[in-house]
């Protein structure tokens, strides 16, 4: 699903009416209703499925792989003592995609800087595919950190998790046309740092 | 211009996996963490506090019981005393009012009997 089509289905809970992606692959209602029953098997399944998501974000929006991981672990053990209260898959990514986005703001708000490391641990893609300049990919990434940390919860959501403005200003309990403006706003800022790649030419040697 | 910069986004964003070792300290913390709250509840459900405060209520009822079991068979034991003493009374009022009788007829009989003795006066 790219960031710009329509959203999977609607889901009620919480007297609130959300359109979320779909659910992460290779785990199902089925599962984490054994995991909400305390079954280990279902319980790996579900932090599988949904560590990498939370794991980005935390990454992105703290900066380094020790900050990360720490509030990975937080959410998850938040999670485990609210499993009760998570009524589907859908539900789920909603309330990982929340507590890790808010509890990332927070952090950031209490520590005036954080020092942040190149993130050069996170050039570990996902697949062999090529996806472009991985220069330019860490020089986005590092731009993105000089920005306000809900700016960059609204970026991160936006393209990372391909959340439309609507679902962004429900996980972060923003307005609309705050999340819309933080939009305009970073990705003029981003491209104003972002230099544009030389096309590159194949000088060859003629005698 | 805008488009490109997105595609780029989304490329530079892609979601990365943490540490094999991590994913697996994590999934044991969580479920260490879920094992030791559902002991919790369970042993919630024992409490020593509660189990006290029932124990204590059964035997005070108990003791309830039995005083009023107590109250009532030695309430019966009287009645029945007391009506062991009536009958004891009625039964020697009844001897006494036959010696009476007995008497009154010996006496009655004594009186008649010196007219009887006394032929052809």
């Amino acid at each position: 699903m790219t960031g710009g089509e329509a959203l999977a289905y609607p889901v009620r809970f919480a007297g609130d009416t959300l359109t979320l992606n779909e659910a992460a692959p290779g785990f199902s209602d089925e599962q984490l209703g054994k995991a909400r029953a305390g079954e280990a098997a279902a319980l790996a399944s579900l932090i599988q499925a949904h560590q990498r998501s939370v794991y980005s974000l935390a990454l992105r929006m703290l900066g380094t792989r020790d900050l990360a991981e720490d509030l990975t672990q937080d959410v998850f053990m938040q999670l485990s003592s609210n499993l009760k209260s998570i009524e589907s898959n859908t539900h789920l990514k909603f309330w990982l995609r929340k507590v890790t986005s808010h509890r990332a703001i927070d952090q950031l708000r209490r520590r005036a800087r954080i020092e942040t490391m190149p993130l050069d641990e996170e050039i570990t893609p996902s697949s062999t595919v090529d996806h472009g300049d991985p220069l330019l990919q860490r020089h986005l990434r590092l731009l993105l950190l000089n920005l306000s940390p809900p700016a960059r919860a609204v970026l991160l959501l936006r393209y990372q998790e391909d959340l439309d403005p609507i679902d962004i200003a429900k996980t972060l309990d923003m307005p609309i046309n705050t999340v819309k403006s933080h939009l305009k706003r970073s990705l003029e800022i981003l491209r104003q740092e972002t230099p544009n790649p030389a096309p590159v030419r194949c000088e060859g040697k003629s005698t | 211009m805008n488009e490109k910069l997105e595609s780029r986004l989304r490329a530079a964003l892609r979601p990365v996996a943490p540490r094999d070792e991590f994913t697996r300290d994590l999934i044991a913390r969580v479920a260490a963490d879920r094992r030791s709250s559902f002991d919790a509840r369970s042993a919630h459900g024992r409490r020593p506090r509660a189990r006290g405060w029932w124990l204590s209520a059964g035997m005070a009822a108990s003791l309830l019981v039995a005083a009023g079991i107590q109250h009532r068979l030695q309430e019966r034991h009287e009645r029945e005393r007391g009506l062991e003493a009536r009958r004891e009374v009625i039964e020697a009022l009844r001897v006494t009012s036959q010696k009476l009788n007995l008497v009154y007829e010996v006496i009655k009989n004594q009186s008649s009997s010196p007219a009887d003795d006394k032929p052809g006066v």
